[in-house]
């Protein structure tokens, strides 16, 4: 660890008082969302009720009726979940091809990944829209969604993958095969338990970008595979209308994955290079 | 098998299911924009399936290249697509080498600041244009209105209330307008992303090297030299790891567009393209094939940049 021991006692009052204000500052669109979620839909847009006011949980307890929130949480865990253990499940294999047996393309290939991320969805979404509701019939279904989620996300997968499995010495996966190892057993026995901090944290931030999708999970469903996107964007209130209710909903779409983000955090902050650290 | 054929038989699936997930739409897209195809129409129903008779050859870009809007939005999108890498890498480095030394409280700290990551596009977007952007019941027209009322009262003062006298009363900023729209989701964006930044700053920071610096501390160097010597330079690859994973997300932002004003004033050309869409077809797969350019073209920039050092 790097961190600057300061010398002088202006330093080692100044830099703690500045990162915690900035943080704090960072931190407050939440604490007010989260803080207004309190509030009744009346209260919440009256200025002398700003600080002082009569909490309540009734946005709570009235999101199930308000907002059928459980459903559209369920399709969000389902979706997230099999979609980042899917692109995993594609990504590992291949990011092990390409870290020990780069060939010419290698790098090509992974810098074409990397550009269908880059193709526009709205260019493509009439033809998307089409094929799956015309054609396929699986328009608004989980498996979509978990398909669509997965493509997306695979390019970044697979780099990060890569980026990791690249840091393992050769010399080990070498010795695997000398030893008469299958590939399956290089992968299962060797390689994963070595990338094993780098696959976690491919796998965090996967499901993150999952959970927060926002144009394929909307516009590919309806109702039956919607998540709490599609829930959010939706009932997104005119101004000024159901402050309170709105900040519950959104704060119950959030919470999930913030809480997970803050007990992975350190997980994720020493994986999260994409290869930028030598 | 030899040991050449392993390797690509692993990385083929996930080859195909990207060509597939690449080629299917983009011909589909290709083949749209050159044929009439519109959703409704009652003067010409023949219009409304796509069918090779219906050929347009390139007028649906002509058309587009006409539109009003088509040039705004290619403008817009390259306002916040840079306006936030800006902003994001500058505040992200700031913060980056300010938290990058042990004090009380680092890891809260850390987890605070992070947590602007984790926050769904929609609820970003719903969270900032209401609850603190909004002019008259966000927490920017409480503040404004607060102000106002302060000035007011200070008015009546016997000496200074002429100096305050002069001060003009404060107005909220609608963000919703045409001229402000844009800065609101700029706004937003990057609230969440300086995080992402920080995140990887952070990371490239702790593995810099410290005999180098403790050598130019040594030799007199001051601080500030030592950072944009010594720290700037090796900071070069995740700078640009961050300009090009964010732009891959910006190019397409299009939730904040939508809740924040429908478009007017920041419309994108995601955006353009999903207003073409709830009709013509035809001249939304066109402006598809423009932004798919659009963005090659930054492709290019952004992954030769990156793509050098990869390999070693």
């Amino acid at each position: 660890m790097a961190a600057v021991t300061e010398r002088s006692n202006f330093g080692k009052f100044a830099w703690p008082v500045m990162a915690w204000i900035v943080a704090l500052i960072f931190f407050f669109p939440i604490f007010w969302l989260v803080f207004t979620s309190f509030k009744t839909d009346a209260d919440a847009v009256k200025p002398e009720f700003l600080f002082r006011f009569t909490p309540t949980l009734e946005n709570y307890t009235n999101m199930t009726q308000n907002y059928d929130y459980w459903r559209f949480a369920t399709n969000s865990v389902i979706t997230s979940t099999f979609a980042t253990l899917f692109a995993l499940f594609v990504g590992v294999p291949a990011a092990y091809a390409m870290a020990f047996n780069p060939s010419r393309h290698t790098k090509d290939i992974l810098m074409w990944m990397l550009s269908t991320k880059m193709l526009p969805a709205a260019a493509v979404l009439y033809p998307m829209t089409f094929l799956t509701k015309n054609m396929l019939g699986i328009y608004d279904t989980h498996f979509l969604v978990i398909l669509v989620l997965c493509l997306i996300n695979l390019p970044i997968v697979i780099w990060m993958l890569f980026t990791y499995f690249k840091e393992i010495p050769k010399e080990i996966i070498e010795a695997g095969k000398m030893d008469g190892v299958s590939t399956w057993g290089e992968i299962k026995d060797i390689l994963i338990p070595l990338a094993w901090g780098g696959i976690a944290s491919t796998a965090l931030l996967t499901f993150i970008f999952c959970w927060n999708e926002a144009y394929w999970t909307v516009r590919l469903t309806t109702i039956d595979a919607a998540t709490l996107s599609t829930l959010i964007e939706g009932n997104r209130a005119p101004e000024g209308l159901f402050f309170g209710r709105l900040s519950a909903v959104s704060t119950a779409a959030i919470a999930p994955i913030v809480i997970l983000g803050w007990f992975c955090q350190k997980q994720l902050v020493a994986g999260l290079t994409f290869g930028a650290v030598k | 098998m030899s040991k050449r054929t392993l390797p690509r038989i692993l990385q083929t699936p996930a080859v195909i299911l990207l060509l597939i997930w690449m080629l299917v739409p983009l011909s589909m897209t290709l083949y749209f924009s050159f044929i009439r195809y519109v959703l409704n129409s009652n003067i010409r129903p023949e219009w409304t399936s796509p069918s090779l008779s219906n050929w347009r050859g390139f007028g649906n870009y002509g058309y587009v290249l006409k539109a009003k809007d088509f040039l705004f939005a290619i403008q817009n999108s390259v306002l916040i697509v840079g306006s936030i890498l800006i902003i994001t890498v500058l505040l992200g480095l700031a913060i980056a080498v300010l938290i990058n030394r042990n004090f009380p409280g680092r890891g809260i700290v850390r987890v605070l600041l992070i947590s602007p990551f984790f926050v769904m596009p929609a609820v970003n977007a719903v969270l900032w244009i209401n609850m603190i952007l909004d002019p008259v019941l966000g927490l920017q027209g409480l503040a404004v209105g607060g102000i106002n009322n302060l000035i007011d009262g200070l008015r009546d003062f016997p000496v200074l209330g002429a100096f305050f006298n002069l001060w003009p009363t404060l107005e909220p900023i609608s963000f919703r307008a045409s001229q402000t729209s844009a800065y609101a989701v700029i706004m937003m964006v990057a609230w969440q992303w300086t995080p992402f930044a920080v995140l990887i700053f952070m990371t490239s920071l702790q593995s810099e090297d410290e005999s180098q610096k403790e050598a130019a501390t040594l030799d007199g160097a001051s601080p500030w030299s030592q950072f944009i010597n010594l720290t700037v330079p090796h900071l070069a690859r995740p700078i640009a790891i961050v300009v090009m994973i964010q732009s891959i997300f910006h190019l397409s932002l299009y939730a904040e567009i939508e809740i924040v004003s429908r478009g007017s004033g920041n419309k994108n050309l995601p955006y353009l393209i999903g207003e073409f869409a709830n009709n013509n077809i035809g001249a939304a797969s066109a402006t598809g094939i423009f932004a798919v350019i659009l963005a090659n073209i930054i492709a290019i920039f952004l992954l030769r940049m990156v793509g050098k050092s990869l390999m070693d």
